[in-house]
């Protein structure tokens, strides 16, 4: 018999870390050691996450591969199954199955230098492939992050962007919309980090976020002579199934689940105008 | 190929035969007048065809010179709506029906050709396995149309009414009987299973087959020019301005897309009862609005008109660039479905400027 791809495995809640006042991480083992031992994936897929009578949703997966054994998904909260998500306690269950989708390019890439541009709930994809270079740092380039949030609060992974700042060639820019009284940083859009400091244009360009965000990433970094074939951009859409037969996610003849959710700048291009929504 | 013939007269013996070995659907006019592909009892609890009787499944008259199946035959094996798990207390069970003989004895042409289409759909890439359960041990029966509809346009698709390849058994009317070509050795095996109903077809007869299939061709008065359509779309783009007028007609009611025999969107949702629930799936369609919604709210396919877009290019466009196949069967269900009148063949009647939809 075909294998049932549908089928979920379960995994307990290890650890819950509040990131926000609507965002958590959550560190997940599979309950099955063998299954946690045997779960290869790479920097920027997802999995299917659920809650059995709750439902299903596409999660990206924020851990890195270079750190076994666990996996980590930073979820604000938003829909149904992400509500629910935050009222779990450590210890309890949920289903996992996957991972899915292709992945940022890490290996093909080193040597080079990278750029991570990030807004909001867009930092946990871009933070496995951020993880897994600083875990074999020597190996690329310059890295710099260009990181943007509506309020200080809700930056993700504060203690780590501080430790991330101490990496060797390393920086990391942060931005705000609405400053509090405590905040000494950037104020402005991500873009306004141009002015902050020296971008490309070589190198690889990372681009996750809101789609407002994106569009104007990636006029900046066209503006600043990035090649469209050394940007990439993961992309966020209604999903349902992950393997590319529900149709939620189909823009032209591709599937965001199975043909993404990476796609180049190069790529995006050849997309129907307005459904490339960015 | 070689030619058997089959008497109408054993027809109803036959598939009361073959429903004690093979989960068999054939044509059932039910009260009222509706023909549903729908299952034969085959423990031997019903003994006649004949008499229309209310509702049961299984009951009503055998008839294969139906007009059409208002919902196509790809629903025996993707159901509108359908469990995949079941759950009691954190177990997970898979409600995936075992892999199963069955005979779809009876279908159009063009609805083979929507099968083999959601077949190759659903085992690209990621196997489904619910699906092709259900569907990958079917023996088809091709009963081919004497009589097309006013919205048939199924000898512009080159999906009808009569298939040079594809199934296992094609019937062509010839009077009191039946011509039966052989398509596979799956449709050879069955014929040689239940010989005591088939005779060696004479050359005369064949011959009449051969001229009741052209003329059944010649029936089909709708004509589209498909393969110009099909071109406009592989080197220009479709004015918005067209879409737009579609969307101010079309009401979005997704009629079309659950007649179609090659639509296979899904939704995925749970429902909860006490400690158990269950993971079901139903039909979805890419008109409504809320299928490409996020939780967020970000709605990529806001705008009416880039829903009425996707439609069409879906099946006009990206099916030929992924499967070389067409994605419409020239039925014609969703024109006769559609409350404002619109379906595939007038969109390529107003893409290849013939006619202007209003």
């Amino acid at each position: 018999m075909v294998k049932n791809e549908y089928l979920m495995y379960p995994a307990r809640v290890e650890k819950i870390q509040k990131e926000s006042f609507d965002t958590k991480t959550f560190k997940v083992v599979f309950e099955d050691k063998k299954m946690a031992k045997s779960f290869h994936y790479k920097p920027g897929q997802f999995v299917e996450l659920s809650l059995l009578g709750i439902g299903e949703a596409p999660i990206s997966i924020t851990s890195s591969p270079s750190r076994k054994e666990f996996l980590e998904f930073t979820i604000r909260t938003m829909g149904k199954l992400t509500q629910a998500m935050h009222q779990l306690k450590p210890g309890d269950r949920i289903y996992i199955r996957g991972p899915y989708g292709n992945s940022f390019p890490f290996e093909e890439v080193k040597g080079e230098d990278l750029y991570f541009i990030t807004g909001g709930i867009g930092l946990p994809p871009l933070r496995s492939v951020i993880n897994s270079v600083f875990d074999n740092r020597e190996a690329f380039g310059k890295v710099k992050i260009l990181y943007g949030a509506k309020t200080p609060d809700e930056l993700c992974f504060k203690e780590e962007l501080n430790s991330w700042q101490g990496m060797t060639d390393t920086e990391v820019l942060l931005t705000v919309d609405r400053p509090d009284e405590e905040w000494k940083g950037n104020v402005g859009v991500v873009t306004t980090l141009w002015d902050k400091t020296d971008i490309g244009p070589q190198g690889i360009a990372y681009v996750c976020g809101p789609p407002i965000m994106i569009r104007f990433v990636m006029e900046k970094l066209m503006g600043t002579g990035f090649k469209g074939e050394n940007i990439y951009v993961s992309l966020e859409r209604y999903m349902k199934c992950g393997i590319g037969k529900c149709g939620h996610c189909n823009i032209g003849e591709k599937f965001v689940c199975i043909d993404g959710p990476v796609f180049s700048f190069t790529q995006l291009k050849e997309f129907p105008e307005k459904e490339r929504a960015i | 190929m070689k030619e058997w013939l089959l008497k109408k007269d054993n027809v109803q013996d036959l598939c009361m035969g073959a429903s004690k070995k093979w989960e068999t659907y054939v044509p059932l006019e039910e009260i009222g007048g509706d023909v549903q592909f729908t299952k034969l009892n085959g423990k031997g609890k019903r003994k006649s065809l004949e008499k229309p009787r209310l509702c049961a499944q299984g009951r009503g008259k055998l008839n294969l010179d139906y007009e059409w199946l208002v919902i196509p035959p790809k629903v025996i094996a993707f159901p509108q709506l359908e469990s995949l798990f079941e759950f009691q207390q954190g177990k997970v069970r898979e409600t995936i029906s075992p892999p199963k003989k069955r005979l779809l004895f009876g279908l159009r042409a063009c609805d083979v050709k929507g099968i083999l289409f959601v077949n190759d759909f659903f085992k690209r890439n990621f196997e489904d396995v619910y699906y092709l359960n259900r569907a990958m041990n079917s023996l088809l029966v091709i009963v081919g149309c004497k009589r097309p509809l006013k919205n048939c346009f199924c000898t512009s698709t080159k999906t009808g009414p009569f298939l040079e390849a594809g199934f296992d058994l094609q019937m062509v009317d010839v009077d009191d009987a039946y011509v039966v070509e052989v398509g596979s050795k799956k449709g050879e095996e069955f014929i040689n299973t239940y010989k005591k109903f088939f005779n060696k077809a004479s050359k005369e007869v064949v011959a009449q087959s051969k001229k009741a299939k052209r003329a059944a061709g010649e029936a089909v008065s709708l004509k589209v020019d498909f393969e110009t359509a099909i071109e406009r779309f592989s080197k220009d783009k479709i004015p918005q301005e067209i879409y737009e007028r579609i969307g101010e007609r079309c009401i979005y009611c997704g009629g079309c897309l659950y007649v179609c025999p090659t639509c296979t969107c899904f939704h995925v949702f749970d429902d909860k009862k006490g400690d158990g629930g269950r993971r079901w799936r139903n039909w979805d369609g890419c008109v409504f609005e809320g299928y490409t919604r996020e939780a967020s709210g970000h709605n990529p396919r806001e705008e009416k008109w880039l829903r009425t877009s996707r439609r069409y290019e879906h099946k006009l466009k990206y099916d030929y660039l992924t499967t070389g196949m067409s994605g419409c069967v020239g039925c014609g269900r969703c024109l006769a479905s559609c409350p404002v009148n619109i379906g595939i063949s007038k969109f390529i009647q107003e893409i290849t400027e013939e006619r202007r939809i209003t």
